[in-house]
């Protein structure tokens, strides 16, 4: 099922939660809303679950205007960053919850809901534990557990918000695959909200970038990684190196890199991220920037170069695979150029 | 130093805090209750049974001691669940006042709240006067000790249940709710098994004072033998008879029912926490 947010707006007392923000999700995608705590996500994600009222502004459930529905007429899976298990049932009566709260005539029959509670149980690996107590099981168990007691309704959409927040980083990794496989299997309609932006960008098939309130940007991962539309995306996005320069007819010099930029005059700042930094030990023409090497970390496949640069002291940061390290031998205290080697403008 | 045979713990101060603590119980609550048992031993068998367990009036007395406290706490339970509720869950203008009104019957003097429920109750009393053209009278009988008791145990079960809910994850009710559930059913089937622990504590700590509550019961009970005189009234009068020894027995009786029940209702507690 689509869903559609239009021109939603949300003010907790002065705070302006969302202002005017619409978002599109095709059925059967998985998108991720992305952005700092602060920006909004999670209050959209419960505007579109029915959990939290819009002060302005529409939610259509396959064209549908379910602005005013219920929670419980809207049947969405509602996946909470703290799982939200009850704690007094076995994993086996919280996958059956949904079921069995469901009025006599639509309810399943007993055998029924066992059946269909220990398939969703297998699909999320936990068949084995379901006379477990929640908090007999591992953080990213308890989790599983809460996928499928939101998936045993069978819903329309699934809402995630931070579901992998509580978990530590391993666990994280190994269950976002699993939600990506998961996706793959039964087409939900899904949204998740996230701070984690290589969690977004892995994960969705299209990624929403929130921020104070507003969608900044919205596409493709690769695309929104490789485009962004602006300074707050590109810096959310990744580690980066500001360089602060002046606008010169519609044009920006770095060093003897020239930048194309919309705005004509004025100051601009331009970026680059650490992996598009070269190292030059020689110079091979004029206007390079020069700086000295601080400090090098050198552990793992990439190896990551601090540099000062001589004329502003600014702190650049560039990131070398272990092979161009080994074949350049930098050492700390060496005096070297950078290059960037992909920049982009964005005038202040 | 010796730090063989030992493991050091990481709280300091077990030895000093559990010596005082035995101390003190000691002194306060076991030192006392076995002069109770002692002087009760003092009795022969069949005067013990005969004196405090199948003398009629002091049965009746038991009867009506245990079953008035027991329906009060019951009350309370329920209703105390209720003002928690309302002080938890929403706000509202005077929710200070009305959260300090809770505790009130814990500082009156009972005797006060005793005489003041019987000038309410009574036929000619506000609430009396409308209830005794039903055919309801309350004051001076059973139903009036139970009003007592319900006033004096009302804070119990209100504190005990206010910190439970105030700790309720508001996504519970939340994750229930986009799950399908109606309102009675997430209260059914999510809110009361997670508080059921604290309102069983509070209806224990209800029921034992109600128990043992003299004060408030004694002015509005009226006191006739098998009809309204509740099980501690009786120990007053024994003594004033300078019957200590059929005091002794009674309150012997009344501890060790009081314990058992105390005891029974705790292990339910726990049973029902078994999944915390």
């Amino acid at each position: 099922m689509a869903i559609e947010a239009r021109n939603i707006s949300k003010k907790f007392g002065t705070f302006q939660a969302l202002n005017n923000v619409d978002v599109v999700v095709p059925t059967g995608e998985l998108i991720a809303l992305l952005g700092p705590s602060g920006s909004g996500k999670t209050t959209l994600l419960r505007i579109i679950a029915g959990l939290e009222q819009a002060d302005s502004g529409a939610v259509y459930f396959d064209g549908e205007d379910a602005t005013d529905a219920s929670v419980r007429e809207r049947r969405v899976g509602f996946v909470f960053q703290h799982y939200a298990l009850f704690r007094h049932m076995s994993v086996f009566e919280n996958v059956a919850f949904g079921l069995r709260v469901k009025k006599r005539s639509e309810r399943p029959s007993n055998s029924e809901i066992r059946d269909r509670v220990m398939e969703l149980l297998r699909l999320v690996q936990l068949d084995a534990f379901s006379a477990r107590l929640p908090n007999q099981l591992s953080g990213g168990q308890r989790q599983r557990v809460a996928l499928a007691r939101a998936l045993a309704v069978q819903p329309k959409v699934l809402l995630l918000d931070e579901p992998f927040g509580a978990l530590d980083a391993k666990v994280r990794k190994e269950l976002r695959r699993w939600l990506r496989r998961l996706h793959d299997e039964i087409h939900v309609t899904s949204v998740f909200v996230t701070h984690d932006v290589e969690e977004a960008l892995e994960v969705a098939n299209e990624v929403v970038v929130m921020n104070e309130g507003r969608v900044e940007q919205s596409g493709p991962p690769d695309h929104v990684y490789e485009h962004p539309v602006n300074s707050f995306v590109y810096q959310f996005l990744g580690n980066v190196n500001l360089f602060h320069t002046r606008v010169r007819d519609g044009r920006v010099r770095l060093g003897d890199t020239v930048l194309e930029c919309n705005g004509s005059h004025g100051e601009a700042v331009v970026y680059a991220r650490p992996h598009d930094i070269d190292i030059l030990r020689e110079a091979d023409g004029p206007d390079l920037i020069a700086a000295g090497i601080l400090r090098i970390h050198a552990i793992g496949p990439i190896v990551r170069v601090e540099l000062q640069r001589d004329g502003d002291q600014q702190i650049v940061e560039a990131e070398l695979t272990r092979e161009a390290y080994a074949a350049q031998r930098l050492i700390v205290g060496e005096n070297v150029y950078i290059r960037p080697r992909q920049a982009k403008v964005y005038p202040k | 130093m010796d730090l063989k045979g030992r493991r050091r713990r990481v709280l300091p101060g077990f030895g000093i805090t559990m010596g005082f603590t035995l101390t003190y119980l000691s002194l306060m609550v076991l030192i006392p209750l076995a002069g109770l048992f002692i002087m009760s031993s003092r009795l022969s068998w069949t005067d013990f049974f005969s004196r405090a367990v199948l003398d009629p009036r002091v049965l009746a007395a038991y009867r009506l001691s245990f079953g008035a406290a027991f329906i009060a706490a019951t009350i309370n339970a329920l209703f105390g669940f209720v003002v928690a509720w309302v002080l938890v869950r929403y706000r509202f203008r005077g929710k200070r006042i009305v959260d300090a009104l809770v505790d009130l019957p814990f500082a009156l003097p009972t005797a006060v709240s005793g005489i003041t429920l019987t000038t309410l109750y009574a036929s000619t009393g506000w609430v009396g006067g409308l209830l005794a053209p039903l055919g309801i009278p309350v004051a001076y009988t059973p139903a009036g000790i139970v009003v007592a008791l319900i006033l004096i145990g009302l804070p119990f079960a209100v504190r005990t249940v206010q910190p439970a809910l105030e700790d309720m994850d508001v996504e519970l009710e939340e994750a229930a709710t986009s799950l399908g559930a109606g309102r009675l059913q997430v209260l059914s089937r999510v809110i009361l098994p997670a508080i059921l622990p604290s309102i069983l504590s509070g209806f224990t700590l209800a029921f034992a004072r109600g128990i043992g509550e003299f004060g408030s019961v004694y002015f509005i009970a009226g006191n006739m033998p098998m009809k309204t005189e509740i099980a501690p009234l009786l120990i007053i009068i024994k003594l004033e008879q300078y019957d200590s020894l059929g005091a002794a027995a009674i309150g012997v009786v009344m501890l060790v029912v009081s314990f058992s029940m105390i005891f029974i209702i705790n292990m339910l507690q726990f049973w029902s926490r078994r999944y915390q």
